[in-house]
């Protein structure tokens, strides 16, 4: 595949689109995350896990990481994005390969997936290109990219992600109350150091609701609000890296 | 001769006792050595290990997945778009 063309096709139920020279084939990489943590599919680890009875069980290599960077997301967020969407994820216990956790406790780990396949797809990019999975993004290379609610922004490294109520309704659990989020806002959008920690951010900054945008903030992510009514707000680590300083004259 | 060999028998039931107390003084050290090392905290049984954090935050400090990335202003038009899925 060439630089700089886009090729777009369907994957984990969602549009891609990628660009640039990769070791790996992309579609290869994300077939292989859909093919163990899809909910969709009764043959996948993850419903297998969830409907063994067993409280202790071994788990590859590739759901062990995955779990553990779902547990190190629900920490760094105070259970905001939770892989148990209840409240319970102190209680899930990885250790190397071996899982434990109550027999009947679910787990749900699309809060990282498909963030995590978009930077192992991205990681095999040759040189400058990108790998968007339903519009969350990796880059390797400048990138620009369109927004919600009109405008754009140039990702110069890492990822960018958007996470909100536009496209699938109210989908995001509310943790602390166990039910789809209200939030005043539509859309999300967060710049991370990879897809991942954009779309962690993304969701975080959703689910917190009005101080999402100083949560962002306190930890120098750049976060862009487009609120209920339309109006846009941009925290100021945002604003700093998009605006366009006037030449001298 | 009689008078010798009760000097003899006296001699081998002194080296019997010396060296009962010389076993017995070993097994006492090994039994205190082995019992400290089991149950003194001040002795380690192995390396050292953390004490308290749970692992899940450790590897949070270690990894904060919460960092921002590099963004610019746009400057062609954009061939992808980001959105909710």
């Amino acid at each position: 595949m060439s630089a700089g063309a886009v090729h777009r096709f369907r994957a984990m139920g969602c549009e891609v689109a990628v660009s640039g020279s990769f070791r790996i084939s992309p579609a290869g990489v994300l077939e292989r995350w859909e093919e163990a943590f899809s909910l969709f599919r009764p043959e996948s680890e993850l419903s297998r896990v969830n409907a063994s009875e067993e409280r202790v069980l071994r788990v590859s290599r590739l759901f062990s990481s995955t779990l553990e960077a779902a547990l190190d997301v629900a920490a760094e967020t105070d259970d905001l994005v939770d892989p148990t969407l209840c409240g319970r994820w102190p209680e899930v216990v990885i250790s190397g390969r071996l899982l434990s956790r109550p027999p009947g406790l679910a787990l749900d780990l699309n809060g990282v997936v498909k963030a995590l396949a978009v930077d192992e797809a991205a990681a095999a990019l040759d040189g400058p290109g990108f790998v968007s999975v339903g519009g969350d993004l990796a880059v390797r290379g400048p990138v620009d990219v369109a927004l919600p609610a009109g405008g754009a922004v140039r990702v110069v490294a890492g990822g960018l992600a958007t996470s909100g109520t536009a496209s699938r309704g109210a989908h995001l659990v509310d943790p602390a109350k166990n039910l789809p989020s209200k939030s005043p806002w539509e859309q999300v959008t967060a710049s991370g150091a990879t897809c991942l920690a954009a779309d962690v951010a993304a969701k975080a900054g959703f689910l917190l609701g009005d101080v999402g945008p100083e949560w962002l903030e306190a930890r120098g992510i750049p976060g862009r609000f487009v609120a209920l009514d339309g109006e846009i707000v941009e925290n100021p680590a945002w604003n700093a890296a998009t605006r366009v300083m006037q030449p001298c004259t | 001769m009689s008078g010798h060999s009760r000097i003899e028998l006296a001699r081998a039931r002194a080296r019997g006792a010396k060296r009962a107390i010389g076993v017995l003084t070993a097994v006492v050290f090994g039994v205190a050595f082995v019992g400290a090392k089991v149950h003194a905290p001040g002795h380690a049984k192995g390396t050292a290990k953390s004490l308290g954090a749970p692992s899940s935050f450790e590897r949070a400090v270690r990894r904060s997945v919460a960092q921002g990335g590099q963004i610019a202003p746009a400057v062609q038009p954009p061939p992808v778009a980001s959105s909710t899925s």
